[in-house]
């Protein structure tokens, strides 16, 4: 049988509970419980990754159909903030809809990143509809190698 | 006019099998005087990533969101994830699938089937008698 997968539990301890619920609900009620677009539950958009390097943050969202015009991107203290507006596709007048799952309208999500950064050197590309924004933590949050010296 | 419709998980009138687990793309489909226009939202797959197939009125769109080559670093949120994607349609037996066009564009695919000559609305002239 097919799985449709609809959502991705967050790692760490919150994310295993919502994969243990997960499975205990596939086992009793059948395991089609997706519904179409690639996140459902406890939705907010855009979906976003976002990973820790050294030297910063890596934001990914899946913002799919929006040219860079269509999206703002601010870095503020150490919050980001991902705005913009998706069109609609489906023209207003003159067809008939069979189907509408797609959603249009304005957004914005913003996020409290773990530390410091340094928004001037903030990098945003887009590219197949997913927008990436790299973060360089500030100077004082990055990790120092420290020399050791041998004594004696 | 008949609709398209949805071919449900488990049904045999399919072009190929599904993958064993999937994404379901959000889609729209709006039909005009002269063609079908099926949009569906598939952020980060690459043209050759992606297969759209017609055979028997039956649309099938198939493919995968990659994954990135190697994890930027520690990961802090996951809200999506790499993986195959799948959805099938029936489509109403009149349009052409000869002359289907399909493109992909910042992550949107958007498929345009044309209506075959036959099932154009056509304007018939009214003469005095």
């Amino acid at each position: 049988m097919a799985l449709i997968r609809g959502w991705v539990p967050a790692p760490g301890p919150f994310g295993e509970l919502q994969r243990e619920v997960n499975r205990v609900f596939d086992a009793v009620f059948g395991k089609q419980l997706g519904a179409p677009g690639r996140i459902r539950a406890g939705y907010v958009y855009p979906p976003m990754n976002i990973w820790e390097t050294g030297d910063g943050y890596v934001v990914a969202c899946e913002v799919p159909g929006l040219e860079m015009a269509d999206l703002e991107v601010y870095v503020a203290g150490d919050q980001l903030t991902v705005s913009g507006r998706r069109a609609e596709a489906v023209p207003e007048q003159g067809v008939t809809l069979h189907r509408r799952e797609r959603d249009s309208g304005h957004f914005s999500r913003a996020i409290t990143l773990p530390g410091p950064v340094d928004s001037t050197k903030t990098e945003a590309t887009l590219a197949d509809g997913v927008l990436t924004v790299r973060i360089p933590k500030a100077e004082e949050a990055k990790p120092k190698r420290i020399t050791v010296h041998l004594e004696g | 006019m008949a609709k398209t419709s949805e071919i449900p998980v488990g049904a045999s009138r399919r072009n190929e099998e599904p993958p064993e687990s999937y994404f379901v793309p959000a889609t729209d489909i709006y039909e005009t005087e002269g063609e079908l226009v099926i949009v569906a939202d598939l952020p980060g797959v690459k043209p050759d990533a992606l297969s759209v197939t017609v055979q028997d009125n039956v649309l099938e769109i198939r493919g995968a969101h990659p994954a990135p080559q190697k994890a930027p670093g520690e990961a802090l949120l996951q809200e999506f994830a790499a993986g195959e994607f799948y959805r099938a349609f029936q489509l109403p037996a009149d349009y052409d699938t000869e002359k289907v066009q399909a493109g992909l564009k910042q992550g949107v695919l958007t498929i345009r089937l044309p209506k075959s000559e036959r099932l154009k609305p056509r304007r018939i002239e009214v003469k005095a008698e």
